[in-house]
């Protein structure tokens, strides 16, 4: 098997807030392999997002602390990184997706500035003119298949380039210019040579993300790491952009880290899925495995919850009780109040950091859970 | 009218058409308060005079004519660019190319402290949004707010008489600078005559006036940066700049900076009227040769067309300082329409 490309290991974040302290990551460990898409999937305030930010050391460092652990990516302890190397880590090494794409866009600069800019960062980088972490793109993909798609004739541009030129002064450089156009039309934007002297408030909410997603991608990153990409859309655009990513995804071979709190989008992106809860990995194993065969309780009263046009039979599914305030988990198991089969025991002691199922032991498929095996017999 | 250039050129042309009211409202409330103030200012500007002579002078005014008449002729001297002139007790020198020869003094004066502001008060700002909560934070805050504690006239006294000496900076521009003065701008003129000495000794006449003015005012620059920076700083387009491998400068002068200038630049430009007022005494201290000083003398030496010149020459000087504010602030955020 290849080396994994990121390595998380016991990985334990805290917020401190005034006089508390709120664990929002306890002992989070995984692992991704190149080319693999990886799902995060919990509810809101699970710390699926402060996970996504510890990766690239994107939390404010106060309130947030990392209290332990490694991240190891490509082998490297990003813990240990000094603060003033971290940006050479970023862009072409992690690059990431925002859930509002209302906010993750300059509104002072113009499109292609903040794409161009992305793309001088990458060309600095891979010409060895300005310093990188990882130089070159090993273990990255970008060849492009060769027949041309429905989407490259739609990129056609509607107005003329030289209208373009003429209207908007600024200053680009061809090599810079035609890697943006080549990633706009990438991200399927029709007419971009249009967009790019817009603002982005002239741009719609599914627009801007196609934008971040290009900007993201022009910087070739070895991971990519996506924050609930498409919750902040509304539902037809969510679909657009999933199906972009999706067509993306076979295109531009990156590794994918997907955080969402829809099981329905997970399954469909991605290979492998981590359960969230309470700041814990509960569950990690391949989206097949885990969806069908659930190790741990709190993913099978997940899947029981997502509205199904199957299930019509009585009111929808809900787990009873809430999700445990992170300044006072649970001692023990963090889910064992809320758990059906819970016993004693689980009240006592936090049980094994993900053990192997046994249902499906050889696909890596794991869960923190004392009986994995009673987890089938639940409704 | 959107972002067009000619959008722009008729916001600009609108906003100097409101000027036209405003000088007219500046000029009339001034012009009766110095008539109200002082009946008769003939006896003044002749105190042991014969009562002839006081009579005559009232006669030449057209002091004896009613207060109406009195302000109808005035306008209609302001608009045919005749300001009037100064007592004869004072030189009767001419109001407007006296005002007009020594505004540029004034204008020097500004433009170097808000020069200051900006170049020190905002990446001061900027440093104390960084460190936020931390030990250069401290530092700053207690920096801008003792800017901001002291009066512009103790600040200007305090310098004159204790940092001034220490440092040997000249605390009296009085005497006229030993070089031509074509331009009224003491640096460029001091530059045309190609002669660094010069050059070194308009700065260093410039230095404690600038730095008296800009003390106060470069609180406010640093202030409203470091709040402004606060809020942008935690938005996801600083996350997504950080995100692109910028380094932590490049962050926060260019993406952060940029738009927390969009308030910091509104705010400079109400300043810029503060700093107007903050020269009458800033001149007057140091005798600085701009219409701050001239317009502390002509109230003091009840030179009526001389005050009631300047304080239009401020009133224009605010409006178009805002302005030049409203027209920064629209180029900053595209998303302002010139309107």
């Amino acid at each position: 098997m290849t080396d994994p490309i990121l390595e998380v290991e016991g990985l334990s974040v805290d917020y401190e807030v005034g006089a508390g302290r709120f664990h929002a990551l306890t002992d989070v460990s995984f692992e991704m392999r190149p080319g693999e898409v990886v799902g995060i999937v919990g509810e809101t305030g699970c710390g699926k997002s402060t996970l996504g930010h510890a990766i690239p050391r994107l939390l404010p460092v106060p309130p947030a602390r990392v209290v332990g652990g490694a991240i190891r990516f490509q082998g490297t302890d990003l813990l240990q990184v000094p603060m003033w190397k971290i940006p050479m880590v970023r862009g072409t090494g992690i690059g990431m997706i925002f859930q509002e794409p209302i906010n993750s866009l300059n509104p002072a600069f113009r499109i292609y500035d903040q794409l161009a800019e992305a793309v001088r960062i990458r060309l600095l980088r891979e010409s060895g003119r300005a310093p990188s972490f990882h130089a070159g793109p090993t273990g990255f993909d970008y060849s492009r298949r060769p027949s041309p798609k429905p989407a490259e004739v739609l990129s056609h541009p509607f107005v003329p380039a030289t209208v373009v030129e003429r209207a908007a002064p600024v200053r680009r450089s061809p090599d810079v210019e035609r890697e943006v156009l080549e990633y706009l039309k990438l991200v399927r934007i029709n007419d971009p040579e249009t967009i790019l002297r817009l603002h982005p408030h002239e741009l719609s909410g599914g627009m801007r993300q196609r934008v971040m997603i290009a900007m993201a991608l022009s910087e070739k990153p070895t991971l990519l790491i996506a924050d609930e990409p498409t919750s902040a859309l509304d539902v037809t655009i969510q679909a657009q952009v999933l199906t972009l990513m999706k067509e993306l995804m076979e295109e531009v071979r990156t590794s994918i880290l997907f955080i969402s709190h829809d099981l329905g989008v997970i399954a469909e992106m991605a290979d492998e899925v981590g359960v969230m809860y309470a700041g814990r990995l509960v569950e990690f194993g391949p989206v097949a495995d885990v969806f069908e065969r659930p190790g741990h309780p709190y993913t099978k009263a997940l899947l029981r919850s997502v509205p199904s046009r199957y299930k019509a039979d009585g009111p929808l599914a809900s787990l009873p009780g809430s999700v445990p305030n992170l300044s006072r988990l649970p001692t023990g198991c963090p889910f064992h109040p809320r758990c059906a089969i819970a016993r004693p025991e689980c009240a006592a002691d936090p049980g094994p950091a993900l053990a192997p199922v046994p249902s499906s032991p050889s696909s890596g498929h794991r869960a923190a859970c004392r009986f994995p095996e009673e987890v089938a017999g639940l409704p | 009218m959107g972002r067009s250039f000619s959008g722009l050129v008729i916001f600009v042309l609108k906003r100097l058409v409101q000027l036209i009211p405003v000088v007219f409202g500046v000029a009339t409330i001034t012009f009766i308060f110095t008539r109200l103030a002082v009946r008769d200012p003939c006896a003044i500007w002749y105190p042991k005079a014969k009562p002839a002579v006081v009579q005559g002078c009232i006669h030449t005014f057209g002091l004896d004519q009613p207060i109406p008449t009195q302000f109808v002729n005035y306008l209609g001297q302001l608009l045919r660019g005749d300001w009037g002139n100064a007592p004869p007790s004072l030189g009767s020198a001419p109001v407007l190319p006296t005002i007009l020869s020594q505004f540029p003094a004034t204008l020097e004066l500004v433009l170097t402290s808000l020069f200051l502001m900006v170049v020190i008060g905002i990446p001061l700002g900027v440093v104390a949004a960084n460190a936020n909560g931390r030990i250069a934070d401290h530092l700053v805050r207690i920096f801008y707010l003792s800017g901001w504690a002291t009066p512009t006239y103790l600040a200007a006294v305090l310098l004159a008489i204790a940092v001034g000496p220490v440092l040997g900076l000249p605390v009296s521009s009085a005497t006229p600078p030993p070089y031509p003065t074509p331009t009224h701008f003491s640096l460029i003129d001091a530059a045309l005559t190609l002669n660094p000495s010069n050059v070194a000794y308009a700065a260093a006449h410039l230095a404690l006036p600038a730095v008296a003015l800009a003390f106060l005012n470069m609180g406010i620059a640093t202030r409203m940066t470091r709040s402004s920076m606060l809020e942008v700083l935690p938005l996801d387009y600083v996350k997504t700049a950080r995100m692109k491998g910028l380094t932590q400068a490049w962050v926060l002068y260019k993406h952060a900076l940029r738009n927390s200038l969009i308030t910091t630049v509104t705010v400079l430009g109400i300043t810029a009227g503060g700093l107007l007022s903050g020269t009458v005494v800033i001149e007057s201290i140091f005798s600085w040769p701009g219409i701050g000083k001239y317009a502390y003398q002509a109230i003091v030496g009840y030179n009526f067309p001389g005050t009631v010149g300047v304080v239009i020459v401020f009133a224009v000087g605010v409006v178009v300082a805002n302005l030049i504010a409203d027209v920064l602030y629209g180029i900053l955020d595209p998303r302002v329409e010139w309107r």
